[in-house]
């Protein structure tokens, strides 16, 4: 295993990278609107319409953001959690760890492409 | 002429002592120490996020029904204090790894040299308000 985590690290390095670069720039917003704005009153009741939501979640861009959004923050979760696991339980415990933790991301990064592609065109 | 020295006449006859320090557990508690597992914690709140996104697409993947259900949960306070954990800890780790992209670039890809880092610092910063202002438009309906 730990070969085979050796073997994938530039992989693994690529998708982290993007997921603590693209993942912040797109969580940013994503947080800002649904933990400061919505409470203050400020999102109108029509911008989270389901007809606008399909509107603008299932043009092709809105579906590779709603896929950014879902699949790259969780391998800056596999990397950054993988590295606390050793900080403070020391590298023997990584052997499984890893493992657990990258799959958690691949097992959401796949379920995040298949959701993207349910969403029906808007008519 | 004289003989060719043996390569290691100079090597002492003990092995010195390293030099290096001994291993120890780091002080957990340095504002320094802190900050860094606080930013690896952050990575606890972005599984979450990533969870509720994923669980946003297939509610809009499901039909209105499943989404009118999904957006009646956003007002709930728990999610909205979950939502606004995600907006301090992206803001956390966008300044402090923004900080350290711009020292984390090559000295030099074939001829061309990276700009300054205070240039790359602050294109950081505009591309990260622009995508910013540009998802919050689309979520409140801004953008049509």
């Amino acid at each position: 295993m730990r070969k085979l985590l050796l073997q994938l690290e530039p992989v693994i390095w690529l998708l982290f990278g993007q997921g603590i670069l693209i993942g912040t720039l797109l969580l940013t917003g994503w947080g800002l609107v649904l933990g400061v704005l919505l409470p203050l009153g400020m999102v109108p009741e029509e911008a989270l319409s389901y007809d606008r939501a399909l509107r603008v979640g299932g043009s092709l861009l809105g579906r590779l953001v709603l896929l950014g959004l879902a699949a790259l923050p969780l391998w800056k979760e596999a990397h950054h959690l993988r590295s606390l696991s050793i900080d403070f339980g020391g590298a023997e415990r990584d052997v499984w760890i890893a493992p657990l933790l990258y799959a958690i991301a691949a097992l959401g990064s796949l379920l995040a492409l298949v959701a993207v592609f349910r969403i029906p065109f808007p008519g | 002429m004289a003989r060719m020295a043996h390569p290691q006449a100079m090597q002492p006859a003990r092995p010195p002592r390293t030099r290096t320090a001994r291993p120890k557990a780091p002080d957990y508690l340095r504002p320094r120490m802190l900050s860094y597992l606080l930013f690896d914690a952050t990575g606890i709140v972005y599984l979450l996020a990533g969870l509720v996104v994923l669980r946003a697409v297939f509610a809009l993947a499901s039909g209105p029904a499943a989404w009118q259900a999904f957006v009646a949960d956003l007002h709930h306070p728990g999610y909205v204090a979950f939502h606004l954990l995600t907006f301090v800890s992206a803001v956390f780790v966008g300044v402090r790894f923004f900080r350290l992209f711009p020292k984390a670039q090559p000295a030099r890809i074939g001829p061309l040299r990276p700009p300054p880092r205070p240039l790359i610092h602050a294109m950081l910063y505009a591309v990260w308000i622009a995508v910013t202002a540009f998802v919050v438009a689309a979520m409140v309906g801004v953008i049509p």
